[in-house]
């Protein structure tokens, strides 16, 4: 069974930009989910120095999907979308 | 060799100030160290102003290039006499040696120190100077040749004439009793770093008293010569992106203990090096991101936030259980620390809309290292990439 696969950023941009209270997906995920969807942490996706000048962090990845200006409430409607799509 | 120095020192009980001072200054292009420790006369607020000139200014007249003999020389027959007591205002030890064993000290008045060497007491030979200028003032003066794992104490009265006129110790504690609490922690522990062995001598002076308070000030310092332990921190990506794997393959071929801190910089060695990054199960250890692991790393953290805060835990010598803490506790368990320092910048750092003012990395680098070395006396060499 294929999962779906959430990385969050812990990069020095997405933490101060409200990376840092996504630690609540860690705990909200596997109570929702199960073993369906697999939450890690990534040193950095490199996403804050592409386009810097507008940059939208915090970033996080939901397979190939990429959030931006991640909050929880936003993370768990694109983990939704990609479950349907395992359905 | 490496001369890991430090001191433990502790004041004379209903006092608010200690009486005792030490000071340390090591050149790292040299290799040469100089300390100094001074007793004051009396305790408290004026032994404190007594033994803190007479300690500051030995080690001025040291570091200006007036040799050890000559400083102490003029140190012994300038010292005021107290008019009450008739004894000098402060005595000291002085030591001014290199990372290649040589090591000469000057005595006045303190206790004489304690070489060790593979778990012996050696008892080497001193010229004695006495004052023109006050008869009953002697200098003792050493020239010593250490080798690797040589251990020199130097304390104050305050350790040898503890729990004095005690049932127990009615003469103190005196040479042999420190002697035995050395003989007897190196036994327990023979490789025992200075600031545990010099905190060790401290309290057991402390306890021998029978109402465990210290009837005068109490400092130990210890010197031990040994190998250096070496780590290396590489923070930052390198300015030129084709250099990557040249310094990548320079860290793993560093001998010693390896930390990474910064997230571009963690892939870009996992990229150069085909090592996989893990990332522990949470996101966040206190308020700054969680600490990642990689085969052959000791320490993966993320950058600019947790070196910041590693600067402010050394520098008030009080670490949290998170990231920084972690990398303050690698950088206090070296001896030589290497930074790498990757000269390239991130813009996206650099947003003012950014909730937190995000400091240049050269400017943390410099601080640290700075911290470093004038607080925890250790070998820094930075290396801009």
């Amino acid at each position: 069974m294929s999962k779906v696969k959430v990385n969050v950023c812990m990069g020095t941009t997405c933490f101060v930009m409200g990376g840092s209270n996504l630690q609540e997906l860690m705990e909200i995920v596997p109570k929702k989910y199960g073993d369906k969807v697999e939450v890690t942490g990534s040193p950095c996706l490199g996403l804050c120095s592409i386009n810097w000048e507008y940059s939208k962090a915090p970033y996080v990845k939901v397979n190939d999907e990429t959030v931006v200006e991640a909050t929880v409430e936003k993370v768990l409607e694109a983990i939704d979308k990609e479950v349907e799509k395992l359905n | 060799m490496f001369i890991d120095i430090d001191v433990s020192q502790q004041k004379k009980y209903n006092q608010n100030a200690y009486g005792d001072y030490f000071v340390s200054k090591r050149f790292p292009e040299t290799g040469r160290l100089l300390a100094v420790l001074s007793d004051g006369l009396g305790s408290g607020i004026k032994a404190n102003i007594l033994a803190c000139m007479t300690a500051t200014m030995l080690l001025k007249f040291m570091e200006e290039g007036t040799s050890i003999k000559k400083s102490c020389e003029t140190i012994m027959n300038s010292l005021p006499v107290c008019q009450v007591r008739k004894i000098s205002y402060s005595t000291f030890s002085a030591l001014d040696c290199d990372e290649f064993g040589n090591a000469k000290i000057v005595e006045e008045g303190n206790p004489q120190f304690l070489w060790v060497r593979n778990g012996k007491i050696l008892e080497p030979d001193f010229e004695v100077l006495t004052s023109k200028e006050f008869p009953n003032r002697h200098m003792h003066i050493y020239h010593l040749k250490l080798q690797t794992n040589d251990r020199l104490i130097f304390c104050s009265d305050g350790v040898t004439q503890s729990a004095l006129g005690s049932k127990n110790l009615r003469l103190g504690l005196r040479r042999e009793g420190l002697i035995e609490i050395v003989k007897n922690e190196l036994s327990k522990e023979p490789d025992i770093s200075s600031s545990n062995l010099a905190k060790r001598i401290v309290k057991q002076a402390i306890l021998n008293e029978p109402d465990r308070l210290p009837k005068d000030d109490v400092s130990a310092v210890c010197v031990y010569y040994r190998e250096p332990r070496n780590s290396v921190v590489f923070t930052g990506p390198p300015y030129h992106q084709e250099k990557d794997s040249f310094y990548a393959k320079a860290l793993m071929d560093f001998k010693g203990k390896k930390a990474i801190a910064g997230g571009t910089t963690a892939n870009l060695i996992s990229r150069e090096l085909n090592i996989p990054i893990r990332t522990s199960v949470n996101l966040n250890m206190g308020k700054l991101p969680a600490i990642s692991y990689m085969d052959g790393i000791d320490l993966v953290t993320e950058g600019i936030l947790t070196l910041t805060k590693t600067c402010e835990y050394l520098d008030t010598d009080e670490f949290q259980n998170d990231a920084a803490g972690e990398l303050a506790n690698f950088m206090k368990d070296t001896d030589c620390i290497t930074f790498m320092v990757g000269a390239k910048l991130n813009q996206a750092h650099y947003d003012p809309n950014l909730p937190i003012e995000i400091e240049i990395r050269k400017n943390i680098i410099k601080k640290l290292s700075d911290i470093l070395q004038n607080k925890y006396f250790k070998k820094v060499n930075v290396q801009y990439m």
